[in-house]
């Protein structure tokens, strides 16, 4: 009969014999951010991403002493200035310095693209977390909320509702979060489904747990980094939106600067004042990049599977 | 002296890996006669897959560095990838671990067993198809007429599995390579299973190369084994003398960790301490030596040879468990 | 199986496009307590009259009466008519609508056609110049904003080419105002705008195809053919792209809801005559019959592409059927 009392003893990895090569476990987060921090374009495009954000959040630091403008100061004297000095960057119409526009316009966009992320995925996880949680009728409802939303062209959308709300920064990033929480809250909800059915929930709700804990202390962590990837893949579209709505006069209007609307008539500038069409849309390529390549980067940290 | 079916010679295969060329198969040599059943037994990661699939040259990303697989005296690491190409699922055919995910999702199951058979020249398109139906009743799946038209996802477990090794056959290869073929399956399944190959390749006299971690499987089928360790053949010989009176620790260890029907209430249950060692920080000398209870000091320092212990037995060993008085005293 | 799966399929569109009508109707609402038709024709309207255009048009009804009134001419192909001039909008749309469909549609035919064969080479030569190439390509074309690449596009081929004297590529327009209107002075107009809207799709497909390319090549089936002794040609394309086009179909069909709307921006910038454009501007007047016409068919397209897509889905991938 085998005696359970003498069975030999159990020996633990990290036991002092030779050719012992365990490794220490990490916690997923520490994993995932050394995989970020490995990818060396991830991080040089995550660092460009800082000093742009740096420059928009210190915007008047900066455009005070680089340029010395005011963004909105009309100098018509000056208007149509080659890049060259003092004009870093050449002037517009109005005699505006684009480079301190630009700035400005960075603080715009970037702040109209944060709370856009803010606003979507606030509203889109709160209803993937009741969906998936709660299921049956609830998500079945919620659901079709979402189909509803995520099926008008989100074009005719803007445009409906640019026209109704005179936008200003706040109305436009919810214009443009109404469009996007419809995909967080199906990606959220997936999510939900799936980490219910592990055994860890079952066992937390047989000790009595009530639901808004379980929701928030088990749910919600697990869900975190699917959170993170499809933000940091969505801010750059989300800034390409908004210089769209802004080109098409639904947007920020002027003269407060934005990307979008530095272009909305540069096109008849063009022969004379090419630069004025080229660097706001030079800056909006080389920001959306950065953020797509950041999003990449942090999507292959966090699931390398993927790649 | 006739030549072997398959003459494997000093194989290496190795991968590239971020951290250094890893050692998959380190010098492994066996012979394989037509109508045998040859057992690789061996835990994850000791190469013994590979070395099947080196064979197959299908090892990439790895690479084959040095050694000779000759089929029939012929040596198909040399050959060209079209000759190989036709080697491949029609002298030498292999069936794998998981047939779910083994058979293509959207393609028909009789389109992929015909597929296997209209690859090669041996039959004609027409012919293949018509071999389809009678392959499968012979490897037992019902009503296999109606059957070829389903999708993988539609079959059982066990009958996946089935239809793999139809596929596998249908050839009549000279040499079969069963890469785990039961441990995705029930229990109740794997004895069917097991019983199918045993028949078929019976029927074929095809030479049997059977890879699993499963020492009762080999019991049943083999009548040789090679017991791997980290990419080397630790151990070789007739099944029945292996299990009797294995000489090298690691195989003893694998024997007494295995319950038997035979001996209950004689022996205690032994488990291998220690972890399955990482092939890119392999120890000096003999490579078990970290799990080994009965190592002497050289054992630290020098790698032992593969030598003969006993007429067609190879050991590689200091010590041998023949030389070891009271094997369970010392745990 | 199949049919039950489509029925389904049928039903919760339906809701759909009951829910997006609904949406954008009670958006359209705020409009209509303020607007007074027929202003802008003659500033000098009464307040009488004014009463009964408002009346007549059913404006100050309750909400619900007005969408189930609405609801009801649309299902009988009444679209209304513009509040602007007054023809009917179902004329409109109608009118517009081959011009989108002619962008939009070439536009993904030829990001497929760019798209698949691209994304097979860079899996194939994976990690080669000319992978590393197409990734820098297809990163590169998704951050381009498109009404900007439209703008720069026109600059150079159009304005600047003229100014030198070489052949230009015309800015805008279906076809040349003058002259024209045959096959080779639509291609010709074609030309860019199709290519600025192709470039998003290309710079999405050709990556996505890749790797599901790569994905589809390292599972066990693919495996399985080669110890089968297939060619590797038949590997690659029977077993390996045929399974990695299962999800590009769906990715496709994901964006034909797009191929009523989502050329708006070119449209604009191009000046072409589609329904994207006659949306915005008809919008911008606050033509609310217009703009509810456009949206609903649009939906409808919209719900209806998805509901293609789906079954085209299930008919590739027969697990789907079953689900």
């Amino acid at each position: 009969m085998l005696d359970p009392t003498s069975l030999p003893e159990i020996e633990l990895p990290g036991s002092p014999f030779e050719g012992d090569t365990s490794r220490p476990a990490q916690s997923f987060w520490n994993e995932s951010w050394e995989r970020l921090r490995a990818n060396r374009i991830g991080v040089a495009a995550g660092v460009l991403i800082l000093i742009l954000a740096l420059i928009a959040i210190a915007a008047p630091i900066f455009s005070l002493v680089l340029t010395h403008f005011d963004p909105t100061r009309q100098h018509l004297i000056d208007n149509f200035r080659p890049p060259g000095h003092p004009y870093l960057l050449g002037t517009d119409e109005l005699g505006r310095d684009t480079l301190t526009r630009l700035i400005y316009g960075g603080r715009v966009t970037l702040g109209v693209a944060s709370l856009t992320v803010v606003l979507s995925l606030t509203l889109g996880t709160t209803v993937g977390l009741l969906a998936g949680y709660y299921g049956r009728w609830l998500d079945d409802l919620l659901m079709r909320i979402v189909d509803v939303f995520l099926a008008i062209p989100a074009i005719f959308l803007f445009i409906l509702m640019s026209i109704l709300f005179r936008p200003n920064a706040f109305t436009l990033a919810a214009i443009i979060a109404s469009v996007g929480w419809g995909g967080v809250a199906r990606l959220v909800r997936g999510e939900v489904l799936s980490v219910k059915q592990r055994d860890f929930i079952l066992a937390t709700r047989s000790v009595g747990a009530k639901d808004l804990r379980l929701i928030v202390r088990h749910l919600l962590p697990n869900v975190l980094p699917i959170l993170i990837v499809a933000a940091s893949l969505g801010v750059g579209q989300i800034i390409l939106i908004e210089a769209a709505l802004d080109f098409l006069g639904l947007g920020i209007q002027p003269p407060t600067p934005s990307w979008g609307n530095m272009l909305t008539n540069a096109e008849s500038y063009f022969f004379h004042s090419g630069w004025l069409v080229v660097f706001p849309g030079v800056t909006i390529f080389i920001t959306v990049l950065a953020s797509n390549l950041f999003g990449n980067a942090v999507r292959d940290a966090f699931d390398p599977r993927l790649k | 002296m006739t030549t072997p079916l398959l003459d494997v010679q000093d194989l290496r295969t190795v991968f590239d890996t971020k951290e250094g060329t890893v050692k998959a198969v380190d010098g492994v040599s066996f012979q394989l006669e037509a109508g045998e059943t040859l057992g690789i037994v061996g835990e994850s990661g000791c190469g013994k897959s590979v070395t099947a699939l080196s064979i197959m040259r299908l090892q990439r990303p790895g690479r084959i560095v040095s050694g000779k697989v000759q089929l029939k005296g012929r040596d198909i690491t040399k050959v060209s990838d079209a000759e190989m190409r036709e080697i491949r699922g029609q002298e030498i055919a292999m069936i794998f671990q998981d047939p779910m995910t083994s058979m293509n999702p959207v393609l028909r199951v009789g389109f992929q067993i015909e597929e296997a058979m209209a690859a090669h020249r041996r039959f004609t398109g027409q012919q293949a198809r018509d071999r389809v139906v009678p392959m499968l009743q012979r490897v037992r799946i019902p009503a296999a007429k109606e059957r070829i038209k389903d999708f993988p996802h539609q079959f059982s477990g066990g009958m996946r599995q089935r239809a793999m090794i139809a596929m596998g056959v249908s050839n009549e290869p000279s040499l079969l390579i069963a890469d785990e073929p039961t441990t995705a399956l029930d229990v109740t399944v794997q004895a069917s299973i097991i019983e199918l190959l045993r028949d078929i390749s019976r029927e074929l006299r095809a030479a049997v190369i059977l890879i699993t971690h499963n020492m009762a499987l080999v019991a049943s089928l083999c009548n040789r084994v090679i017991v791997m360790y980290a990419g080397r053949i630790v151990e070789q010989g007739p099944t029945r003398a292996i299990f009797k009176n294995p000489q090298h620790p690691y195989t003893w260890s694998l024997l007494r960790s295995m319950p038997r029907m035979d001996e209950v209430g004689k022996e205690r249950l032994v488990s291998i301490r220690g972890v399955p060692p990482d092939l890119g920080k392999l120890p000096t000398g003999c490579k078990f030596h970290p799990r080994c209870r009965f190592k002497v000091d050289r054992c630290l320092t020098e790698e032992p040879p593969l030598a003969e212990v006993d007429p067609e037995q190879l050991a590689r060993c200091w010590v041998l468990m023949k030389n070891v008085p009271n094997p369970e005293m010392q745990s | 199986m199949l049919l039950k799966f489509v029925a389904r399929r049928l039903l919760a569109s339906v809701i759909v496009v009951l829910g997006v009508t609904a949406v954008t109707l009670i958006l359209m609402d705020r409009t209509r307590g303020a607007y007074v038709p027929g202003i802008d024709l003659n500033p000098a309207l009464r307040p009488e009259d004014i009463a009964r255009l408002r009346a007549n048009l059913g404006l100050d009804e309750p909400f619900y009466q007005w969408y189930l009134s609405w609801l009801w001419n649309v299902l009988h192909g009444d679209f209304g008519r513009s509040m602007i001039d007054g023809s009917p909008v179902i004329t409109h749309i109608l009118e517009r609508l081959p011009n989108t469909l002619e962008l939009t549609l070439t536009a993904i035919v030829l990001g497929i056609l760019l798209s698949v064969p691209l994304g097979v080479i860079g899996a194939l030569r994976r990690g080669s110049k000319s992978d590393h190439a197409l990734t820098v390509f297809s990163v590169g074309g998704f951050a381009i904003p498109q009404f900007w690449l439209g703008l720069m596009l026109i600059l150079v081929f159009s304005v600047t080419f003229q100014h030198l004297g070489w052949p230009w590529l015309p800015s805008g327009g279906v076809t040349s105002p003058f002259g024209g209107g045959d096959l080779g002075d639509r291609l010709l107009h074609l030309i860019l705008p199709a290519t600025v809207l192709s470039l998003f799709y290309l710079s999405l497909w050709s990556r996505f195809t890749r790797s599901s390319m790569l994905e589809v090549l390292s599972q066990d089936y693919v495996r399985t053919a080669r110890a089968k002794g297939m060619s590797e040609r038949r590997v690659v394309y029977l077993h390996g792209l045929r399974n990695a086009l299962i999800p590009l179909v769906t990715l496709v069909g994901l964006e034909l809801p797009g191929l009523v709307s989502g050329g708006l921006i070119v449209e604009v910038v191009f000046s072409w005559p589609g329904l994207g454009r006659l949306a915005f501007e008809r919008a911008l007047q606050y033509d609310y019959t217009t703009v509810m016409g456009v949206v609903f068919f649009t939906t409808l397209l919209v719900v209806a592409g998805n509901l293609l897509a789906d079954i085209l889905y299930a008919i590739l991938d027969p697990r789907i059927r079953y689900a």
